[in-house]
């Protein structure tokens, strides 16, 4: 072969890899492309990055372990919606709601005149079969019994015992048709490409590998509220690309995690652009293995507290963004539960070197050479921090807590290796201590049951998927059983009054912020935003409140 | 004919070994896929769905060599399964949509680093100590030693945002959509720019670098003297007797980066939103998504085994010693 024609046959062969590498891209991209974009029309979409998804799969099925987005936000609604930023519950598919007298049933009533976007009407039968799908495909909702359809308009579920956090667990699931989803031969496996609904947007529209448009649902039950054309959804793998775009002014929603957002992005048009980050997020705590000396001790737990410098956690840690947290272990998400003489007496969340040493001394892990502490077994007090290597926030937070713990002689190693690895050793025991998320329903019941209760607790060596640090507590068993059969909020409020103090008492682990709810927008073309002085909903794409934004907003006149 | 039958016979035990390997090396990661799922919802799960989940994903609870043999049946059957963190999408949909966007990134920035470093390489080695020689292998080393994504990030800033000159994101315009108009493949053509270009500036130096030191040792053999003592024109020297003799590392070379280039660019994909299967494969070593993993790993594997074979058999044809061999 001479020299020429071994580089033409080169070319032929780079040109033939280009047209075969067009040509899969273009088939594959081509599949459920409907109808054209125009131009002109693409100003009236408001248009919202997704980091962590590469790119898109058309498949809208809500079971699906990784959902698309909007399909639990604008296609299918729940029948209430709790929004954690002013604590209050708008009936959403239901106008009202009772539980029964015993606690063991609620019955809710639906709204009426609400469609599903093929034009059937909204009815009863289609709760009760959601649920029945809900538990058949994917499980939960032990305490559930039965659900019964009363007529076109009710729905009664029945417990199982007297069960109250269940207004929420149930109201805010949502719903599906069953004229559609009863016809489907395995509906977990669905890619349900083009899903009926009754959000605000549920046509899929210009689906392509790293985008997709929603349009207005042509029978929604507020066409009033309907008054953007739109929404559209962009791929990206990874914050930078959003944050570019964000930046760049290309989207007008940023839900995701920006760093030093004053400059990178608020600075670039003061005038339209906003951030709001509401401590409505879980309390990340500091978890201690209470299943391991010397954390199964009360007053080392209290006096390792004592020693966390919570305004440098949040400083360095969470640049700023997060609120310390206090001894009811309560984040912002549960304001209205507070409460405010336990609040208001704090001892053991608040910095004091002093108290922890004196604490420390009177436990009996005296120090020794060097300033160094000793457990009561001789050895040096001494254990690890785990941390997913990928957080590099928490990875920080670690980081200050072990130098907190430095000053009052206990030696504390963060130990960062993939988030993976570290999850594996808490849901089995095999930990010293880690920086973990915690429950975050409307009500506080999980939160104290998955930090406290005894039913939660899992030998080491048993995996478990909540209350990692093994820790129970007879008397909170008794209050949260208490709370579950209380259906009276006012009441159920007197009971999580006790249950902070129980916590407040025996510090099942050590409450270190609230998780701030991260979003941001950009106001040049929509209006409407939930900001602070109008927290109507949080910033989030992905909580149940965004479908309140997404009526909420209007075209800028 | 044997010479490339033996080939063949080195390259299935390569294949066994590296399946295997796809199926030994995930199983051995801490952690199981549901429990990664229900960590990364913090919370958002209840405990009591994991069983539900784990049925519903097909997670094998089979003794491993049961499974093991099971998969040897499916990969040597073709049927890749379900992809558990793209549920319920299979497999083959989850590579198929993507790889051909990673085919022509990779392919477009690998044959253009791989024609451009070679012949500046052959220039650079002819004319030893010319303006080519002395400027381009440091000027191209420093730029290639830049950390991939400090460059990437720069050129994105610098003539996507500040000069505006090309898109910043995505494959093409998501207000057009596909089809074979002139409009799409020019409006493809400009989202591939920045991202084709920063490969190639990284990796054109290595090609350059390694090609001028082969030729310049070929330079130096007899042949090369006696074809200039004939008086042939210089052109045909440098390009017949010595750039020839000089490919063979090259072609190797190509060969090799032509099989990974299926594995897609992670980092490309991060910093300028390309679609491909660099990122798809990230998120499936998180989430332990196993076929998955072991799909694109297959790809992968095949793709460098078959472009391997290709570069063998093509030796044969440039190189006389193999075949008398």
């Amino acid at each position: 072969m001479t020299q020429q024609r071994f580089f033409r046959a080169a070319r032929i062969t780079a040109a033939g890899l280009a047209v075969g590498a067009l040509l899969l891209t273009g088939c594959s991209a081509n599949q459920g492309t409907t109808g054209a974009t125009g131009a002109s029309a693409e100003s009236a979409f408001l248009t919202i990055p997704r980091e962590d998804m590469g790119t898109f799969v058309q498949n809208f099925n809500p079971f699906a372990p990784t959902v698309n987005p909007m399909v639990q936000q604008s296609i299918y609604e729940s029948l209430l919606i709790f929004n954690p930023a002013k604590g209050d519950t708008t009936p959403w598919l239901a106008t009202e709601w009772q539980a029964a007298a015993d606690g063991k049933s609620i019955t809710f009533t639906l709204r009426d005149g609400v469609k599903w976007s093929d034009g059937k009407p909204f009815v009863a039968e289609d709760v009760a079969y959601t649920f029945e799908l809900q538990k058949k495909i994917k499980g939960g909702f032990e305490y559930l019994e039965t659900v019964t359809a009363e007529g076109t308009n009710k729905v009664t579920f029945s417990f199982s015992k007297p069960w109250s956090p269940a207004l929420y667990d149930l109201g805010q699931l949502t719903i599906l048709p069953k004229h559609i989803w009863s016809a489907l031969a395995d509906p977990g496996k669905d890619a349900n490409a083009q899903p009926v609904g009754t959000g605000p947007y549920t046509e899929v529209d210009s689906f392509q590998a790293q985008s997709f448009v929603l349009k207005k649902n042509p029978n929604y039950w507020q066409p009033e509220k309907q008054k953007i054309a739109g929404i559209k959804m962009l791929a990206f793998a990874g914050n930078d690309g959003a944050n570019l775009a964000a930046a760049n002014g290309d989207v007008d929603w940023a839900p995701q995690y920006i760093p030093n957002i004053e400059k990178t992005f608020v600075s670039k048009d003061k005038e339209h652009r906003q951030y709001w980050f509401p401590a409505t997020g879980a309390t990340i705590n500091w978890q201690l293995n209470t299943a391991k000396a010397p954390f199964n001790d009360v007053d080392v737990r209290k006096a390792l507290s004592m020693a966390v410098d919570r305004d440098q956690v949040t400083k360095i840690g969470m640049s700023g963004y997060a609120k310390p947290a206090d001894c009811t272990g309560l984040s912002g998400n549960y304001e209205k539960w507070m409460n405010a003489s336990v609040k208001d007496n704090c001892t053991w969340t608040k910095l004091d070197l002093d108290a922890a040493n004196q604490l420390l001394d009177k436990a009996g892990y005296a120090k020794g050479a060097a300033g160094k502490r000793t457990l009561k077994d001789g050895t040096p007090f001494e254990f690890k921090i785990s941390v997913g290597a990928s957080s590099s926030d928490w990875l920080s937070v670690a980081n200050v807590i072990s130098q907190n713990l430095a000053e009052v002689g206990v030696t504390a190693k963060v130990d960062s290796p993939d988030w993976a690895a570290v999850v594996a050793g808490y849901e089995t025991g095999d930990f010293d201590s880690g920086i973990v998320w915690s429950a975050n329903d409307p009500s506080p019941y999980k939160y104290f049951n998955t930090t406290m209760g005894t039913t939660t607790v899992k030998p080491v060596g048993t995996k478990t998927f909540d209350n990692y640090h093994r820790f129970g507590d007879a008397k909170a068993d008794a209050l949260l059983a208490e709370f579950a059969a209380e259906a009276d909020e006012s009441k159920q409020k007197g009971i999580a009054d006790k249950l902070q103090e129980e916590y407040n008492d025996v510090a099942p682990l050590v409450p270190l912020f609230s998780g701030p709810e991260w979003g941001a927008f950009n106001d040049t073309r929509f209006t409407g935003w939930p900001t602070q002085d109008n927290p109507y909903a949080t910033l989030s794409v992905k909580s149940p409140t965004t479908v309140l934004v997404l009526t909420s907003l209007e075209p800028r006149k | 004919m044997r010479f490339i039958l033996r080939r063949l016979g080195f390259y299935l035990i390569a294949f066994w070994v590296s399946i295997t390997l796809n199926f030994l090396l995930p199983r051995f990661m801490p952690g199981d896929p549901v429990s990664r799922m229900f960590a990364r919802n913090q919370d958002r799960m209840q405990p009591e769905q994991i069983e539900q989940l784990r049925k519903l994903l097909g997670v094998d609870d089979r003794p491993l060599w049961e499974q093991y043999f099971g998969y040897l049946h499916n990969m040597l059957t073709g049927q890749m399964g379900v992809s558990m963190s793209r549920f319920p999408a299979p497999v083959t949909e989850v590579i198929g949509s993507q790889v051909g966007w990673t085919l022509l990134l990779g392919g477009t920035a690998l044959v253009i680093a791989a024609v451009v470093g070679n012949l500046l390489g052959i220039l650079a080695a002819w004319r030893r100590g010319g303006a080519v020689d002395s400027a381009l292998p440091p000027l191209l080393i420093f730029i290639g030693s830049f950390p991939y994504f400090w460059l990437a990030m720069g050129a994105l800033y610098l003539f996507g945002v500040t000069l505006g000159w090309f898109p910043i994101r995505h494959a093409f315009s998501d207000t057009i959509g596909p089809s074979f108009s002139w409009e799409f493949v020019s409006d493809v053509g400009m989202h591939l720019v920045l991202p084709a270009l920063t490969i190639v500036l990284v990796s054109i130096g290595g090609w350059m670098l390694g090609m001028r030191n082969t030729m310049i040792a070929t330079n130096a053999e007899d042949y090369i003297t006696m074809a200039e003592a004939k008086g042939l024109r210089p052109g045909r020297i440098m390009f017949r007797y010595a750039a020839r003799n000089a490919m063979l590392p090259s072609v190797t070379a190509f060969g090799m980066s032509l099989g990974f280039v299926v594995g897609g660019a992670l980092l490309t994909e991060v910093v300028f939103a390309y679609p491909g299967v660099g990122y798809q494969l990230l998120a499936a070593v998180q989430g332990l998504d196993y076929p998955l993993m072991q799909g694109l790993f297959l790809t992968i594997t095949a793709a460098v085994l078959l472009a391997n074979f290709l570069v063998d058999i093509l030796y044969v044809r440039l190189d006389p010693r193999v075949r008398s061999n």
